[in-house]
């Protein structure tokens, strides 16, 4: 007379907690899951076959819109990708600009991962917090290169311009206020009892696992696993920085939120020292108006705030590449969704999901 | 960066068969990084070079620093136990390419992934390209990162025109979505997948986009299925004579045959 059954429920596209357009499909017994199936591709835009039709300067417009939270960094590994192909050098002070702003990026981005994913867990406070420090973040890059999220800022070679007079005092400004206002969040959810229920013990992804399925970033770090490309493989001179990896112990949700923590100090460590450092010279290397590599292809990976970002460009010696492939870690990483989410209640997919932080433009592409 | 400037400047040409001669080196150069391609020079290369005069000189001007050959422990233990596997060994910014036969990959996975030495236990990437003018039209290409010995490396299978490639994803589950990808954009079905879907397309499409003969604005009966959208007043026909660009023709009749 009475049974139990196993029940499907639809989660997304939309849905506030699944940050753009995911769906997923819960299996439930009673309240816990049994499965989930993510959805994805409702904000797929064809960006690699647009790629195979567009010169090589015309790519990099396309590549801020893939992770648009974190554009400077796709802007940092396209140009890599084919500075690689080409042989060229970078001029140091390029390098380290580059490097300034892929990490003012990465606070950013991990400052609106931060605001979100406390807004998802009932904590709203900290989203008013972490957007009045982002916005200072971004009001630096619209100071730079005019925009505040599609920066388009790098070119093939180096950087379009140098940075405007004074903005390195505007940065380093921003670095003296910063890590008084990272405190404050600390004091509000790092031992905050309610967020360490929704978060201690959630969500658990094993060394093994997290390596397996080839998770990168933040979400890797946090299950034990020393891989980050700024280290691993250093680009853009990273292996003259000084900084260090945090990892974490268990890799559950608040494992993630602490690494995450950690690696904005790391990345005012480095930009203090980028700025401290800067070379003087040129920023942009001798490069040809019609940029055309020589035949061959590269794989160049670099650390964007979400993991390993991957650029695998064929040229045929062309003008446009032969096939452009963006491996986007947001794709990888939701992969790992359903090992983390079995056996758990319905309200910490919530949790899981905004710790691992992807964002749909780099899931679909 | 000024070893990089010194790999460039005075680079010797890669003699004919230096990749096997040259002894594996305690410390592989995993990759030459972000910046331009710093492969250190081979060993054994400067002297060889010298006498082998008459053959020299065409390569000479031809020695380029992006081509030149890197040592890499993984190929020459590939080259150990599978020398008949390899069918094509490439060199591109310090990459190593390896293409092999499809019978016993799955074998040489599993053997890149466990070997202490090379412990390959982190599958990147996996992706293919489209090369319609070669008898074997796919190249399925995986690219592989050891997370302890920090080394990389990249493999390619040659697969036709409705052949089945054997799966990664039994090796590396990380291959599951991959390769449903690489199914959804070239139609290449993988033997062995758990589950060989469309992912990024929808699973009605007909259809592989990334195809190199499939049209960058898609094909004709793709925007037939937008063919007819009713507003209030309104029904927009799509015309096939105005297919370059998003040529909507606005017209106030109803047309025939169409997807769906």
């Amino acid at each position: 007379m009475f049974r139990t059954e196993e029940m499907d429920i639809n989660m997304g596209p939309q849905h506030p907690s699944t940050h753009g357009v995911l769906r997923l499909v819960l299996g439930l017994e009673g309240e816990e899951i049994v499965d989930v199936r993510p959805i994805i591709g409702y904000l797929h835009r064809g960006v690699e076959k647009l790629s195979e039709h567009r010169t090589y300067s015309m790519i990099e417009p396309l590549t801020d819109r893939l992770d648009y939270v974190a554009a400077i960094s796709e802007n940092l590994g396209y140009c890599g990708a084919v500075e690689k192909l080409m042989g060229l050098q970078i001029p140091p002070r390029a390098q380290y600009i580059r490097v300034a702003l892929a990490e003012l990026q990465r606070i950013a981005s991990h400052l609106l991962w931060l605001g979100t994913h406390a807004l998802d867990l009932g904590a709203m406070t900290v989203f008013f917090y972490t957007f009045r420090e982002r916005e200072l973040i971004l009001d630096l890059f619209e100071q730079f290169c005019g925009a505040r999220l599609t920066y388009n800022s790098m070119r093939i070679g180096g950087l379009l311009e140098d940075v405007p007079p004074g903005w390195t005092d505007r940065v380093r400004h921003f670095l003296q206020i910063f890590p008084s206002r990272q405190k404050e969040y600390e004091d509000l959810l790092t031992v905050n009892r309610i967020w360490l229920g929704r978060t201690k013990g959630v969500g658990i992804l094993t060394k093994e696992d997290a390596v397996a399925l080839g998770t990168s970033g933040p979400t890797l770090r946090a299950s034990a696993v020393d891989y980050d490309v700024r280290k691993a493989l250093p680009y853009s001179s990273y292996e003259q920085f000084d900084f260090e990896v945090p990892l974490g112990t268990t890799g559950d949700t608040y494992d993630r939120y602490l690494v995450r923590m950690e690696e904005m100090r790391q990345s005012c460590r480095i930009i203090r020292q980028a700025l401290d450092r800067l070379p003087e010279g040129e920023v942009r290397a001798k490069v040809p108006k019609y940029i055309k590599p020589p035949a061959g292809e590269v794989y160049h990976v670099v650390e964007s705030p979400r993991g390993e970002q991957g650029f695998y460009i064929v040229s045929k010696g062309t003008e446009m590449p032969y096939r452009v492939r963006f491996r986007a870690p947001s794709f990888v990483n939701l992969q790992a969704l359903p090992t983390m989410c079995r056996g758990r209640l319905i309200a910490d997919v919530v949790a899981i999901i905004g710790s691992i932080d992807i964002v749909l433009g780099d899931v679909d592409r | 960066m000024a070893d990089e400037q010194d790999g460039k400047g005075d680079k010797p040409a890669p003699p004919g068969g230096a990749p096997e001669a040259t002894p594996p080196q305690a410390t592989p150069s995993p990759e030459a990084s972000a910046a331009p391609p710093a492969p250190k020079p081979p060993p054994a290369a400067p002297k060889p070079a010298a006498p082998a005069a008459p053959a020299a000189p065409p390569a000479a001007p031809k020695a380029n620093p992006l081509t030149a050959p890197v040592p890499s422990i993984a190929l020459d233990r590939i080259r150990e136990k599978f020398s008949n596997q390899v069918v094509d060994v490439v060199y591109y910014a310090g990459e190593v390419t390896v293409k092999l036969k499809q019978e016993r990959a799955e074998e040489i996975w599993r053997f890149l992934r466990d070997d202490p030495a090379l412990r390959f236990d982190y599958l990147s990437n996996v992706t293919a390209v489209h090369w319609p003018e070669r008898p074997k039209p796919f190249e399925v290409v995986l690219h592989l990162f050891s997370v302890g010995t920090r080394q990389r490396i990249t493999l390619k299978l040659d697969v036709g025109e409705g052949e089945q490639p054997p799966t990664s994803s039994r090796v590396w589950p990380t291959a599951n979505w991959h390769e449903r990808e690489v199914f959804d954009l070239f139609g290449i079905r993988f033997h062995g997948h758990p589950d060989m879907t469309r992912i990024l397309m929808t699973d009605d499409w007909v259809g592989h986009p990334l195809r190199k003969d499939y049209p960058l604005e898609g094909k004709p009966e793709d925007h037939m299925q937008l063919r007819e959208v009713t507003t209030a007043e309104h029904v927009y026909t799509f015309d096939k004579s105005t297919i370059k660009g998003f040529g909507w023709k606005k017209e106030v009749e109803k047309t025939g045959e169409g997807r769906g």
